[in-house]
């Protein structure tokens, strides 16, 4: 792949806005639509309209949300970069912060910070057949790519979305995914481990959905996002079906408390996952101790 | 360089002419040992001492400090009255002004931490020689010695202090406040007497030859276990490290709910839950995990990153560690373990 991609750094913009990188901007609740028992989506609009209007981002790159009085905590960006003004964030009920989100309303104000982090290499992408595999909540950060091809779908080749839930009632963003199953433009197929009543799609882990596919390795982008124990088992998938080690995009998930590379909480190796990532190709990821 | 000859006698009229402009800190001796205090008066300050307990980051990055504060209604920032008042840290070994060499890589990376950065630009540094105590293994990272990171140093030649002037503003401070003359044939002499000394005081040598290569290749050895065993997870290793700069940032609420602050205070890898996310997932668990990372992080990481091993050999550790876990013994066993 050639090697033109510039990622949106904040550092850039801090640094000249000398701007302190610990202070969140205010930002409105402008919309809550609840996914699942434990997930929702959240759309938020950044008050001071002249940072709103700077405000641009990659797919893969993360926000810290402050909730104030509770705390921060990173929170990867769900919506295209094309959708301006508004960040949509998908928020597991998962300790504090998130919790105390979870009990907002519309119209009530949170911290955010950002854009952090190195995200997927969408321009490098491009030219390419793009394969997915998103297990639970890592559909959050690839929601963004998704949408994000799909604003330039013609620049892409064939394009694979392999999804994995517990449940059917876990499937986040389900109502737009049953649709999406019947396009042609996308190829999109969903599983779950434990079926309902309601199911009609595949059962099993998400690794199995590789026996449904066709590969190009010479012309395919592979992306995996999902919980720490599904890398392994994607990546091997992967590896079987030719894909180069550097070709192979995967997104981390780690403590953090800074998200600009200091207070060391997120370092994998040598690298922060905070700056340096949330995303790494798996080459990158094979030399780092501690990656997997 | 500005070289000067400063004597002894002069030290307090010195550190009291600053003392009028800036907030003076130098080492002074307490019940525990010495510590960097602020002084007014110049005869309180002790130049010859071994160690302090606390490296000088204290004054850089604070075990505690207020970002900002909030209304948590609307999300109003406050931005934190940053202090700073213009200092003199007086009287740094070269083992802690390299220190801060290495955390202004971090503090000062792509991103600037304009807490640490504002405290920075404010503090004047006159550094001070020493001889090595036991512990010490700066002979190893060659950071006895200072190339920058100073304004001043004071290289002791008996009855007087050699000074090198390693800023203009040190040169101006020593111009206004310190009684000095001009070094002469018979001062080099001394400071070259000096040099001697300091090298040959060192008795238990490292050798650190691809070392990072060692702890690359090593990383699953059964060493770690056996430190892990032994370490007793208490972060006084951290704490007392000029190096160590992990923190953790927390929010706190005043009584009425109405405004906080954003806090952060020092953090340790040592710690449990340093490397925990959501869902009970830890990504070091064990004390031997952690008690790795640590070693990693200092020299095999940071030296990736940024070129330099992330230690200056000042034996802070070494003296703090109920346990006797250290660079010296961490290295030498890795080195054994290889010979056999
Ligand atoms: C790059 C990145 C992107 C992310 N994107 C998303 C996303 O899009 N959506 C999303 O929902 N999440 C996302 N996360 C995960 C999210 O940041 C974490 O779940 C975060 O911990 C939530 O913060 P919290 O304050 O709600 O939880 P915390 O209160 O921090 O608790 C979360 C969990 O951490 C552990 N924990 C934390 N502190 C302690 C403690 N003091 N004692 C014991 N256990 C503790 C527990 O296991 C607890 O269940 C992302 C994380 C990263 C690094
Ligand atoms: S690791 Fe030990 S010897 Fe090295 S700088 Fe830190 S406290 Fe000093
Ligand atoms: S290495 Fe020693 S000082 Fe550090 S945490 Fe372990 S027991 Fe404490
Ligand atoms: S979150 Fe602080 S270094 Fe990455």
């Amino acid at each position: 792949m050639k090697k033109t991609h510039v990622p949106v750094d904040s550092s850039q913009a801090y640094r000249e806005l000398r701007q302190n990188p610990y202070r969140p901007w205010p930002a409105r609740i402008t919309s809550i639509t609840k996914l699942t028992d434990t997930e929702t989506l959240f759309e938020l609009r950044i008050i001071d309209h002249k940072v709103r209007e700077q405000f641009n981002f990659n797919a893969g790159q993360f926000m810290e949300l402050s909730i104030f009085g509770v705390g921060e905590a990173p929170i990867s960006i769900s919506s295209a970069p094309s959708k301006k003004g508004f960040i949509e964030l998908c928020v597991r009920n998962a300790g504090s912060v998130t919790g105390a989100l979870h009990k907002m309303r519309c119209g009530d104000i949170v911290g955010l910070r950002g854009p952090f982090g190195r995200g997927f290499p969408f321009e490098d992408m491009k030219g390419h057949d793009v394969l997915m595999v998103a297990g639970g909540l890592g559909i959050a950060p690839l929601k963004s790519l998704i949408n994000h091809i799909h604003d330039e779908r013609h620049e892409f080749g064939k394009v694979t979305i392999l999804l994995g839930a517990r449940n059917p009632s876990e499937i986040l963003f389900r109502q737009q995914f049953d649709m999406w199953r019947h396009r042609d433009d996308f190829n999109l197929i969903m599983t779950v481990d434990t079926p309902d009543e309601t199911w009609d799609g595949e059962v099993g882990l998400v690794t199995k959905l590789f026996d449904q596919i066709e590969v190009d390795p010479a012309k395919t982008v592979g992306v995996i996002c999902g919980p720490p124990v599904m890398y392994r088992y994607a990546i091997d998938e992967m590896r079987k079906k030719k894909l180069p080690v550097d070709r192979i995009y995967l997104s981390f998930e780690r403590r953090m408390k800074c998200g600009i590379g200091i207070c060391n909480h997120c370092g994998i190796g040598h690298k922060y996952a905070c700056i340096d990532g949330p995303v790494f190709n798996y080459w990158e990821a094979m030399n780092l101790q501690e990656a997997m | 360089m500005y070289f000067r000859i400063l004597a002894k006698d002069h030290v307090s009229t010195f550190v009291e002419g600053l003392a009028h402009v800036y907030e003076v800190f130098a080492p002074v001796k307490n019940e525990s040992g010495f510590s960097f205090e602020q002084v007014s008066d110049g005869s309180s300050i002790v130049l010859d001492y071994p160690m302090t307990i606390i490296p000088p980051k204290k004054y850089f990055v604070r075990s505690k400090e207020s970002l900002f504060r909030y209304d948590t209604h609307s999300g109003d920032v406050v931005e934190s009255e940053l202090e700073v008042t213009p200092r003199v840290l007086f009287g740094v070994h070269a083992c802690d002004i390299n220190a801060l060499l290495m955390t202004d890589k971090v503090f000062l990376g792509d991103y600037e931490d304009p807490y640490y950065k504002a405290r920075r630009e404010h503090t004047l540094i006159v550094g001070v020689s020493c001889m090595p105590v036991l512990t010490c293994m700066c002979d190893t990272w060659g950071t006895g010695e200072v190339q920058q990171g100073c304004d001043l140093f004071l290289t002791d030649l008996g009855d007087r202090y050699f000074v090198t002037c390693h800023s203009v503003e040190g040169a101006h401070v020593l111009d206004t406040f310190a009684d000095t003359h001009e070094a002469t044939a018979e001062d080099t002499k001394a400071l070259e007497e000096h040099l001697r000394a300091f090298r040959e005081a060192f008795s238990r040598p490292v050798d650190a030859t691809s070392l990072q290569l060692l702890f690359d290749a090593k990383y699953n050895d059964e060493l770690w276990e056996e430190i892990g065993e032994a370490c007793l997870s208490c972060g006084a290793c951290s704490a007392v490290c000029p190096t160590c700069y992990c923190f953790d940032v927390n929010d706190e609420l005043d009584a009425d709910g109405n405004a906080g602050a954003r806090v952060r205070c020092w953090d340790s890898c040592m710690n449990s839950q340093f490397a925990e996310v959501a869902g009970g997932h830890d990504f070091r668990p064990t004390r031997a995990s952690r008690v790795r990372y640590r070693f990693y992080h200092k020299f095999w990481s940071y030296p990736a990153r940024y070129g330099k091993t992330l230690c200056v050999g000042c034996g802070r550790c070494d003296v703090a560690c109920k346990v006797n876990i250290n660079p010296r013994r961490i290295i030498g066993a890795l080195q054994e373990g290889a010979r056999s």
